[in-house]
């Protein structure tokens, strides 16, 4: 099984959906990823909010939160409030990437992100 | 003067404590020269306020707001460059960040302005070194404003500039009655169950409560009902690590 496709199953439902929705999974993923999914996650794709989007990213696995904004599935409002709460958290480094990866993306900038 | 365009002043601000006290603050480092650091937990409104002074303050400043992309070079950049400036010098498209920092060393010489740096507990090490250096060549005054870490970042790893900050304040959370009035003031009505809840998880964090309320209208709207507490209970699932 693919990594981004197990990382999706632990996701909660709605995020996985939604993400699903937006078409963030190529062709072969969701082959893998769609008979895994519950029935419940797979319908649960109704209204999520912005704000809502935003957390479930924020407080969800952060390399698929990064894959998801790498991949353009935000809008504007929805990156400035996953900025906005990824500053509530601790600091480390998973968040840190996470956050390095959110204020370039804010900036317009995209692609691969390196720290070190 | 916002070195960045991010920051922007709020149109409405509750003049609350926190803004009472960095404006305070910031004119009293850049009347004496001093480096003053002002600390406070996350979501009491440091940004806002931040915001706010920008618009008002009534000495030259500059306000760059820290990112985890900032670097040595970009802060220079944001001090030595008028906006929208781009540099060229003999051939060259972009500037060592030496050459910028003699630029911002002559800049201040002439007209020292406030420096103040939101969110400077996430600044970099070198960041931190080139403030002081700053202080030391020209007594560049500065606020730096942070949450609880920037305390503990300079002490275990910046003796030096540790030793430069005159003075150190530390501002509490927001008491019960500020929460609840400035909630008021964003527009929230928030019925007494739900601030109850409120302060129990997020204490005198406006910006967290602003994220949990915002997450409960959310949930209240897709099922086309009211915000009430079901809905905010609701919201706070999504945050394991506040219901810790």
């Amino acid at each position: 099984m693919r990594e981004i496709v197990r990382r999706a199953i632990r996701a909660r439902p709605e995020l996985t959906a939604e993400l699903l929705q937006r078409g963030m999974f190529g062709p072969e993923e969701k082959a893998e990823l769609l008979p895994l999914l519950s029935k419940a996650a797979s319908l649960k794709g109704g209204i999520i909010g912005p704000v809502r989007f935003a957390t479930l990213l924020a407080e969800g696995d952060a390399q698929l939160a990064a894959r998801a904004v790498l991949r353009k599935m935000l809008g504007k409002d929805e990156l400035a409030w996953l900025d906005r709460l990824l500053r509530f958290q601790k600091p480390n480094g998973k968040r840190d990437e996470l956050a390095r990866i959110v204020e370039r993306a804010m900036e317009g900038r995209t692609g691969n992100v390196r720290s070190r | 003067m916002s070195a960045v365009a991010e920051v922007q002043a709020p149109g409405k601000v509750l003049i609350n404590s926190v803004v009472k006290n960095l404006t305070a603050l910031a004119a009293r480092a850049f009347a004496k020269r001093w480096i003053i650091t002002f600390t406070a937990p996350t979501g009491v409104g440091k940004t806002t306020a931040i915001g706010y002074m920008d618009q008002s303050l009534a000495f030259e400043h500059l306000v760059i707001p820290a990112k985890q992309i900032t670097t040595r070079y970009t802060m220079l950049k944001a001090m030595g460059l008028a906006p929208g400036e781009k540099w060229s010098n003999h051939g060259r498209n972009w500037m060592r960040a030496s050459d910028l920092y003699e630029r911002v060393v002559e800049r201040v010489r002439e007209r020292p302005p406030l420096l103040i740096v939101d969110e400077s507990d996430r600044l970099r090490m070198d960041c931190l070194d080139m403030l002081r250096d700053l202080w030391d060549d020209v007594r560049l005054p500065m606020l730096l404003v942070g949450n609880e870490i920037l305390t503990e970042k300079i002490n275990a790893s910046h003796e030096r500039l540790s030793r430069r900050i005159r003075v150190r304040f530390d501002h509490r959370p927001l008491r019960e009655a500020e929460l609840r009035k400035c909630l008021e003031f964003m527009g929230y009505e928030v019925a007494d169950d739900e601030f109850a809840l409120l302060w129990k998880l997020v204490g005198g964090s406006p910006g967290f409560a602003e994220a949990l309320l915002e997450n409960a209208n959310e949930i209240a709207a897709s099922q086309g009902v009211k915000r009430g507490i079901e809905a905010l209970e609701g919201a706070v699932k999504y945050f394991p690590t506040v219901r810790k």
